[in-house]
């Protein structure tokens, strides 16, 4: 038996079966990758609470055929460019910017302008090349319970955390540097310290701050939220972005204050990118052009409680959400440098400062 | 007959057809794509660069996690015995009340397992585990941290791992010719001198066999150190991790996974050397079949009954309490504060509620039902032409057969996608990146080394007469195989086709690169569901999952084991005492 | 029918048997004697194809059976654990090789009831799964497998010593029929010399992968060849110098003083023969006696020999231990080495 065989007999047992259980819309859709029509193939980390099958369905109504593949936003990176010489997702969105500057690097995303090009701030995305389009912006920031801490209580700068001992072990910190927001986290600690002569770009001082940062704190505990740990009294303060808060605050009956430092928090910013060799280019195109629409973003933003970078349809954002926004500066963080250098820095700081 | 001769090995147009195929398979998927990965992970400028070795020598963090896993393999490789073979002979050897609810109970290992088995314990004896809350209550100045670090990650790991004994540790032992017992008897022998000079040597070769399958798990644990390990326990997995997944650290990745597997093979070349040194298997003409034996102390008795139930306890409870919790809210798990109020049919409703939700579980059941067969059906051909030919090249084959024990899922899978992107002569110029089979291809690769070391074992158990009889009388190698040889392994290769089957259902870190878009598997869909910062009830979720996932493995469990109930076992076993006449 | 010329056969290093050369017959009943390790069973499986010889020829039928593989050489093997399937029933196990051979099914289930027929297996029996035979019916059940086939050659690798001594020396008997109606040539594998002595044509004594002597049971036990023939089949008195002496003093004439001297029991009478004889008297102590029922073992202290005599059941009032007693022997009948 032939290979060729071998997969079409593979995917007509699965085809199969799946006919049997009789359970899914989309199983009679198989294709092959390498066909220019049928279904769009949407890579994307940002699928989760509904969000995958939000898309799926508005996108229906508007005359396009998807199917979301959600990943989360390391492995999913890992594996457009593991599969850049044979891509399988025609379209990758929701991968922060630090990510899609990789997968530039890489050649695994190609340049298209979308129509709604003019609606956002170009310098959200790839503002050189145009070879991805920024979405919706996020801020990372830390987070307190204010029915246990009072915002007199709280510090205001994110350094006193570590510097202070009266907080020495109350906040969480993310070890799994695999991981967008632990990244990120990083990204912004490491930030105000960048020296060409230092170590991997980085100032003494700056790797002086990742190592107190993490001696100091309490490692995230694998299966147990933020917001679990809160409200049992196991630590005082965490990280997580902004999006995450209002659904938290509805489970865990918290009430989040968020420590805003005068040098701002990392933002981050959620692009799309048609991904490079696709056979649907066409359809790609289409679909971003509807995705990023001031519309779609628009609904998006009601929906999910996301702060859409595209200035038409922050209208509809929730009026908290871009309260909280609006109340936090951004952090000055060198993107370049970041991209260039961060996997770099993850692994010093996995061999060396992780407790 | 081994028999070493090249001529002999040629001869056989089976031996040769079988041989061919496991060098294309090997080639094509084991060496060709891995040494790809590692050459250019290792030489990315075409030069070796001591970078990796220099960064990990240097980092005390790296060095005190490596440590931990050899001491976490390595004192596993005691406990799981000494609690693992107590498991055997209560269920199996001693009369003990209750055996077969006993064995049910420690049989809940088989059903799950990875984080949510962490979990578990980590709810019932950690910091607000409810057995910590009880006993703080009466004793207040009780650390409430007691249940972390390598004691604990000992602890649950030495009760998860028993797996192993229980299915393959217990046949064994029903094979033990039972005059032996009874003569030792008739001598004078105590029961513990029994025990300890006449079963657990017997014993020997499957104890070795399974003790080398712990020592992996420990190397490779990964879930257990990060949920109770603590800050003073961390392991190398989690470290192993992160370092494939950033391009450029996976020198570091590799060299870890490297450093493991070095001492995999040394432990394997052990292995080798016990398997080949002398058959420890009964003797007897006549078998007589293993009756249970009664422990004559009183004292003792009572002990080893308590002990027993105990365990019991230790072993069900978490299973009980993952199902308890499936019907809970997250926050009421998590902050374990647990009302009448807080059960909900909500988790099963959002996860029944999403979209095409047995879709997935089809893509798995039908993925590690396809691979479970397809490994076991090529390894029973590969073991037995290894175990059948002894000479450089099956020796060198079977090494490289054990490549996937060696490198992280992770590796295998980045490595297959990277390979196969483009059209392949060894695969008939097919790209297969993209395809269904891919995916198919990775499980088979990485189930290959445990299922070639069981099912040797198992043929090496199988008396050489039967194959000369089979020979005189005409039969064929296939013919051979398939009528005599095969149904007297059958019960063990079912077994590793279930447990094959079970580890594959939830399987991650493959389909993560490698499934197609169009069919997702459980594993994906399950970290789908549960990861995402709005997702508060992940664990539930989780739960929720865990529990239908125990379905099917305690549904594929009973297919193998259950049906029939004791009598089918029991005549199993018979059938397996006639081998070792 | 069946020759070994010049077979050597060896394991890596070691040399199991270093020169073969044998010729059964055929339709003989051909057995291979020795202690265990003496290279007896190698042979065997060298011929039955399990093991390749590393220099010489195997013949069968007069044609070049060496490399010929074992299925192809019309020989059927009983082996030493009957090597019976046990996930087969034993019906399943007889039509084995038939079916192998994909005989129709009617006519296998005929082929199989006759040779079960023969070997005396029921219809009921037929249908049980091996593991529920006794040892006695397993053994029967390996026979009728090898036979099925009718195969021109049986080899059997000490089938019987598994079984009890009752039993063994009945199937001994029901063997030696078979073979005899069957007359199918049969090469046994034993180290029981009873069982090569009451069974066999012709025996080899095997000892160290050399083949000590080959004739017929009489041969070996009366003219046995080496001394360790002599002393590996039946039992022996070993003389001491001062029998020897004491024989050649009074008329032994023929004994060599320094050669190792060996005496059959039965050789020896505790009472005067009757007629002409060339019988020499000693004189001797009772030492002990057993009894066996149909006669009885008697040990007599005699120059330094403790030489043991038979004695029928009613050959003679029982000598008490401690009594003289009086031996007379035949230096004829003394075996040098």
């Amino acid at each position: 038996m032939n290979k060729r065989t071998l997969t079409a007999t593979l995917a007509a047992v699965l085809l199969g079966t799946l006919a049997l259980t009789s359970c899914s819309s989309t199983a009679g859709e198989a294709s092959s990758s390498g066909d220019s029509s049928g279904t769009l193939i949407v890579y994307t980390n940002s699928n989760s609470d509904g969000r995958g099958e939000w898309v799926t369905a508005k996108a229906a109504e508007a005359g396009m055929k998807i199917e979301i593949v959600g990943l989360g936003g390391a492995d999913l990176a890992n594996r457009i460019v593991a599969e850049k010489n044979n891509p399988v997702g025609d379209v990758v969105f929701g991968l922060n910017n630090m990510f899609f500057e990789t997968l530039k690097s890489e050649d695994a995303v190609s340049a298209y302008t979308p129509e709604w090009s003019g609606d956002v701030d170009k310098s959200a995305g790839d503002a050189k090349d145009g070879a991805f389009w920024p979405l919706v912006e996020q801020a990372i920031v830390t987070v307190y319970d204010t029915n246990t801490v009072t915002g007199a209580d709280a510090p205001t700068q994110v350094s006193d955390l570590w510097e202070d001992a009266a907080y020495d072990g109350r906040y969480e910190v993310n070890t799994s540097l695999g991981q967008a927001t632990p990244q990120l986290v990083l990204a912004g600690l490491l930030a105000p310290y960048a020296d060409k002569k230092g170590d991997l770009g980085i100032s003494d001082a700056g790797w002086k701050q990742v190592q107190d940062y993490y001696k100091h704190g309490s490692p995230a505990v694998e299966g147990t939220d933020l917001y679990a740990r809160l409200t049992r009294d196991e630590v005082d303060y965490g990280v997580l972005p902004s999006s995450g808060i209002t659904s938290r605050d509805a489970e865990y009956a918290t009430k989040t204050g968020v420590i805003s430092p005068k040098d701002g928090v990392p933002y981050v910013t959620e692009q799309i990118a048609v991904i490079n060799g696709t056979p649907r280019q066409g359809q790609a195109e289409k679909f971003i052009d509807w995705f990023g629409s001031a519309d779609v973003q628009g609904e998006f933003a009601a929906e999910f409680a996301s702060f859409p970078v595209n200035e038409k349809a922050r209208a509809q954002a929730l009026p908290e959400v871009v309260a909280l926004i609006e109340s936090l500066p951004k952090q000055d963080i060198d993107w370049s440098l970041t991209r260039e250098r961060i996997s770099e820095w993850v692994e010093k700081t996995e061999l060396e400062y992780l407790p | 007959m081994r028999n070493s001769s090249w001529a002999s090995m040629f001869r056989s147009p089976f031996v040769v057809i079988v041989s061919l195929v496991t060098l294309w398979f090997v080639a094509t998927f084991l060496v060709f794509p891995n040494a790809n990965l590692l050459i250019s992970t290792f030489l990315p400028q075409g030069q070796f660069s001591f970078r990796a070795i220099d960064k990990l020598v240097s980092s005390e963090r790296a060095m005190n996690s490596l440590w931990h896993s050899f001491a976490l393999a390595a004192t596993l490789a005691v406990t799981v015995n000494v609690v693992g073979i107590f498991i055997v002979l209560v269920t199996d050897y001693f009369k003990i009340r209750g055996a077969r609810m006993l064995w049910l109970g420690y049989a809940t290992t088989l059903i799950y397992g990875g984080i949510v088995l962490a979990a578990g314990y980590n709810f019932i004896y950690g910091r607000y585990g409810f057995v910590t809350n009880a006993v703080r209550n009466w004793f207040p100045e009780i650390d409430p941290n007691w249940f972390s670090g390598y004691f604990a990650v000992v602890v649950v790991m030495t009760l998860a791992t028993t797996t192993n004994h229980m299915l393959f540790l217990g046949s064994s032992l029903a094979k033990i010719d039972y005059q032996t017992i009874e003569a030792a008897r008739n001598m004078g022998a105590s029961t513990m001198s029994i025990l300890w000079r006449i079963v657990l040597p017997a014993l020997r070769p499957m104890i070795f066999a399974v003790t080398v399958l712990t020592f992996l798990t420990g190397l490779g644990a990964l879930t257990a150190p990060l949920v109770l390990g603590g800050t003073d326990f961390q392991t190398i997995a989690p470290m192993i991790l992160t370092f494939s997944k950033s391009t450029g650290s996976r020198d570091l990745a590799a060299l870890l996974a490297v450093i493991l597997g070095l001492a995999t093979i040394v432990l394997l070349a052990m292995m080798n050397r016990v398997e080949k040194s002398g058959v420890y298997f009964s003797v007897a003409k006549v078998a007589t079949p293993l009756q249970k034996q009664r422990i004559p102390n009183r004292f003792a008795n009572a002990a080893v009954h308590v002990a027993a139930y105990v365990l019991f306890v230790v072993y069900a409870t978490p299973v009980l309490l993952i199902v308890l919790f499936s019907f809970l809210q997250s926050s009421a798990i998590l902050t374990g504060s647990i009302t009448w109020g807080d059960f909900t049919l909500d988790n099963y409703a959002t996860v029944f509620g999403t979209p095409a939700v047995l879709r997935p579980f089809v893509v798995s059941v039908v993925y590690s039902a396809l691979a479970s067969a397809i490994v076991v059906g090529g390894m029973l051909f590969v073991s037995r032409v290894l175990q059948k030919h002894r000479n450089p090249v099956t020796t060198m084959l079977e090494y490289l057969l054990h490549i996937p024990w060696i490198l992280p899922t992770i590796l295998i899978a980045l490595a297959l996608v990277m390979t196969f992107d483009r059209p392949n002569a060894m695969v008939g110029g097919q790209v297969l990146t993209g395809t269904t089979s891919l995916l198919l291809i990775a499980y088979v690769i990485v189930k290959v080394p445990f299922t070639l070391r069981l099912l040797k074992a198992a043929f090496a158990s199988v008396p050489e007469s039967l194959e000369d009889a089979a020979r005189i009388l005409g039969a064929g190698s296939m013919f051979t195989l398939r009528k005599v040889l095969v149904p007297l392994i059958l019960p063990t290769a079912a077994a590793i086709t279930a447990l094959n089957f079970n580890s594959l259902l939830d399987d991650y870190d493959a389909a993560v690169f490698l499934y197609h878009p169009l069919y997702q598997p459980l594993g994906v869909a399950i970290k789908a569901s549960t990861e995402g910062e709005n997702n508060v009830d992940s664990m539930s979720i989780t739960f929720v999952y865990t529990v239908l996932l125990m379905i099917i493995m305690g549904f594929t469990m009973y297919l193998v084991y259950g049906r029939g109930g004791s009598s089918t076992r029991r005549r199993k076993r018979r059938a397996g005492t006639v081998t070792v006449k | 029918m069946i020759r070994f010329e010049n077979v050597e056969v060896s394991f890596g290093e070691k040399i199991a048997i270093p020169d073969l050369n044998l010729e059964i017959e055929q339709g003989e009943f051909f057995t291979l004697l020795g202690p265990s390790g003496c290279g007896k069973t190698t042979a065997l499986r060298t011929l039955a194809g399990f093991i390749e010889p590393s220099r010489g020829e195997i013949y069968i039928d007069g044609k070049v059976a060496t490399r010929l593989p074992s299925e192809k050489r019309s020989v059927g093997m009983v082996f030493q654990n009957y090597a019976l399937f046990p996930s087969m029933s034993v019906r399943e196990n007889i039509a084995f090789g038939l079916r192998v051979r994909k005989t129709r099914k009617a006519e296998t289930a005929l082929l199989v009831d006759e040779i079960a027929a023969q070997v005396e297996l029921t219809s009921e029996q037929l249908a049980k799964n091996v593991s529920e035979l006794s040892g006695g019916q397993q053994q029967r059940v390996a026979i009728a497998r090898a036979l099925v086939l009718k195969p021109r050659i049986l080899l059997l690798d000490e089938p019987l010593s598994n079984l009890d001594a009752k039993l063994r020396v009945q199937l001994r008997e029901q063997l030696k029929n078979l073979q005899r109606e069957l007359g199918i040539t049969t090469v046994y594998v034993t180290h029981d010399q009873e069982e090569a002595l009451t069974m066999s044509d012709r025996i080899a004594v095997f000892n160290h992968g050399v083949v000590e002597q080959v004739g017929t049971p009489e041969e070996i036990y009366n003219r046995s060849g080496t001394e360790f023939v002599c002393t590996f089949v039946g039992a022996m008195n070993r003389l001491s110098g001062d029998v020897v002496h004491q024989l050649r003093q009074r008329g032994g004439t023929g004994l060599a003083a320094a050669k190792t001297s060996y005496l059959r029991l039965e050789k020896v009478s505790l009472h005067a023969p009757t007629g002409a004889t060339a019988a020499i008297r000693l004189d001797g102590v009772v030492a002990g006696r057993s009894y066996h029922g149909s006669h009885s073992t008697y040990t007599i202290d005699s120059h330094g020999s403790s030489i043991r005599a038979l004695v029928p059941e009613g050959g003679g009032c029982p000598l008490e231990p401690g009594s003289a007693a009086q031996l007379y022997i035949d230096p004829s009948s003394v075996l040098q080495y």
